[in-house]
């Protein structure tokens, strides 16, 4: 094609596999099913005016039910990412980056770039700092969220998984204070996932436009391109 | 779970034990026109809210009858009255309120017959006389700070706090009757000034939790009758409440939960859908957050209990149920937490925090156009 041409020198990779890839978006979709789904669950958004001449409506079973797939959903993809970031082989280069953020001005530098003023820092793993502190901020989030989710599920499902879980689910009822505590903090997480992914959507894009290595391809196809230094 | 040998054989032991009663029970209520028909069809009902088989029905009325060996010792600490008030309020005496309120009731400040000092003298003697035997129903949360002082009892102003020290310690059995004495209730609720709590906070020993604002007469008694057939405290759960009352919640039992799973939801209060018997979790309903058998035991001889009347649950058998579970008539989604906006729900919290963050994001960007990142 025309407008393409040989730039620079590109050295390209797979920077995320493709099981790094399908949890993303797996996770991705659960997590604005699940918005949509626990918002009416919190408060049902749509009902009914008139009784149905016969029981046949199942309409919150129908939204819990959706939830609790996509939920379960979410969890199989924290889990599998959690797994792999600290025993995958091809997670040595997530694994690297808990060095860099450590370090202060790597930090410091980073913050830098994001306010203009400062370039943007070589990093030894594929997080930067900044980046790093804040997804180990989500995963907090998830496993709070999941915990939680966990313990109001035990409370409705007494059998099976539900069942086996259920002393868990009374520790956690336990320790936050009560069953509706368990709900409260289950919301409030859900606002702290929200406002994170707007930020990291932001962040995505912002490096994807500036940054200009591919980035946000990545994400897709597994491939990241970087010019060369010499 | 002890075998019915074990319970026969504990029954016989007490029968060993003088009672309190001034003629033995069957025949105080047959003067008081129960049958003995009445009576064991009373066992058996009670020993299918306790979760027992059928063939223990007989052993449960042996229970209620050596009942008066066990006296029940009520202390009135930081509390309403109100629990007392759901043991007494049936439109006919009871073999519940008979046993429990007249019979076997040794000490109990709002029914007795004593006042001042001669009542103060009866509790001093069912201490000492019953040392070791006597059930101990305490109703109302302890007042803790500043040493109890804002709780005090009798002509020395003795605190709260000591004299449930006091009687806990010779207690065969505590158990805490209502939301106040088992979690601290209403007086405790934020800022609890007078730091209420509930009182398995300040006793070494078990306390059997039997929670409700008030609890129904049948947990009330069902818990007692249950400490005599066993000598010992019943399975509880994660709140030391009783399995066979607490182990489920309102929500799994309730007889609106078609509806709710329909998503058929009650708007407003008097319209076409609270006609309909709707489900009324949008009207505040907090039966999905709490334990209690409410829903299959009801109020006033089986009456009726809130939901049918019409109304949420408001959750007064959970902890903290005050703070925790307003407003009564939202959904728990809306729950208000303090901060400088009067009705910051975790919505508008959450709502306010996207919007500064989009904001920004959106002044981020503009200047980063403009003033592009260093390469």
């Amino acid at each position: 094609m025309k407008f393409l041409k040989v730039l620079g020198e590109y050295i390209g990779g797979i920077e995320f596999s493709a099981g790094y890839r399908w949890q993303h978006w797996i996770r991705a979709i659960s997590i604005f099913v699940l918005i949509a789904t626990g918002f009416y669950l919190a408060n049902p958004y749509i009902t009914y005016g008139a009784p149905s001449p016969t029981p046949t409506r199942f309409l919150h079973a129908e939204f819990r039910e959706w939830h609790i797939i996509f939920g379960f959903a979410l969890i199989g993809a924290v889990l599998y990412k959690t797994i792999y970031f600290f025993f995958f082989p091809e997670a040595k280069y997530e694994r690297a980056s808990i060095k860099d953020a450590f370090n202060i001005k790597l930090l410091f530098q980073q913050i830098g770039y994001y306010l203009l003023i400062s370039k943007h820092p070589k990093t030894t793993g594929v997080y930067n700092p900044l980046q790093f502190w804040a997804y180990t901020l989500a995963y907090v989030l998830f496993y709070g969220i999941i915990i939680t989710g966990l313990a109001l599920y035990a409370e409705v499902y007494h059998q099976g998984l539900g069942g086996a879980l259920y002393p868990f689910a009374k520790s956690v009822e336990s320790f936050l204070g009560g069953l509706a505590y368990v709900r409260l903090w289950h919301h409030i997480l859900m606002w702290a996932i929200i406002i994170f992914v707007v930020v990291h959507v932001y962040m995505a894009v912002y490096n994807a436009v500036f940054g200009k290595n591919g980035g946000m391809d990545a994400i897709f196809s597994g491939m990241k391109w970087e010019k060369e230094e010499h | 779970m002890l075998d019915m040998q074990q319970v026969k054989q504990r029954i016989e032991k007490l029968k060993k034990l003088p009672g309190i009663a001034p003629k033995p029970i069957p025949q105080l209520l047959e003067e008081n026109g129960f049958s003995r028909r009445d009576f064991l069809k009373w066992s058996a009902s009670l020993a299918a809210t306790l979760g027992l088989p059928a063939s223990f029905a007989p052993v449960v009325a042996e229970a209620a009858e050596v009942s008066d060996r066990l006296p029940v010792v009520w202390l009135h600490l930081a509390e309403c009255t109100g629990c007392s008030e759901s043991l007494l309020r049936t439109d006919a005496p009871t073999i519940d309120n008979l046993i429990f309120k007249y019979i076997n009731l040794q000490y109990h400040d709002t029914i007795m017959a004593a006042a001042g000092w001669q009542a103060e003298e009866n509790y001093e003697e069912a201490l000492k006389e019953f040392k070791g035997r006597y059930v101990l129903c305490v109703e109302g949360g302890v007042p803790t700070k500043d040493g109890g002082e804002y709780l005090t009892i009798g002509p020395y102003a003795e605190t709260g706090l000591h004299k449930l020290k006091r009687s806990a310690k010779d207690a065969a059995a505590i158990i805490a009757v209502g939301t106040c004495s088992s979690f601290g209730g209403i007086q405790a609720a934020a800022p609890n000034p007078t730091g209420a709590v509930g009182i398995h906070k300040v006793l070494d020993k078990q306390v059997i939790n039997v929670p409700g604002c008030p609890p129904s007469d049948r947990n009330i008694v069902g818990t007692i009758v249950y400490v005599i057939l066993y000598g010992q405290l019943p399975a509880v759960d994660n709140f030391n409440r009783p399995k066979w009352a607490y182990g489920l919640r309102i929500h799994d039992l309730c007889e609106r939960r078609g509806h709710f799973d329909a998503g058929e939801f009650v708007e407003e209060f008097g319209s076409e859908e609270a006609m309909n018997g709707f489900c009324l979790y949008k009207k505040g309903c907090k039966g999905p957050y709490t334990f209690n058998n409410c829903s299959r035991e009801r109020f006033n001889q089986h009456t009726s209990w809130p939901i049918q009347a019409g109304h949420g649950c408001i959750g007064c058998s959970e902890p903290d149920f005050w703070d925790a579970m307003a407003p009564y008539e939202e959904p728990l989604a809306n729950h208000k937490f303090e901060s400088i906006e009067a009705d910051a729900t975790a919505d508008k919290v959450g709502i306010t925090i996207l919007t500064v963050a989009g904001v920004a994001i959106a002044a981020h960007a503009a200047i980063s156009a403009i003033k592009k990142p260093k390469e």
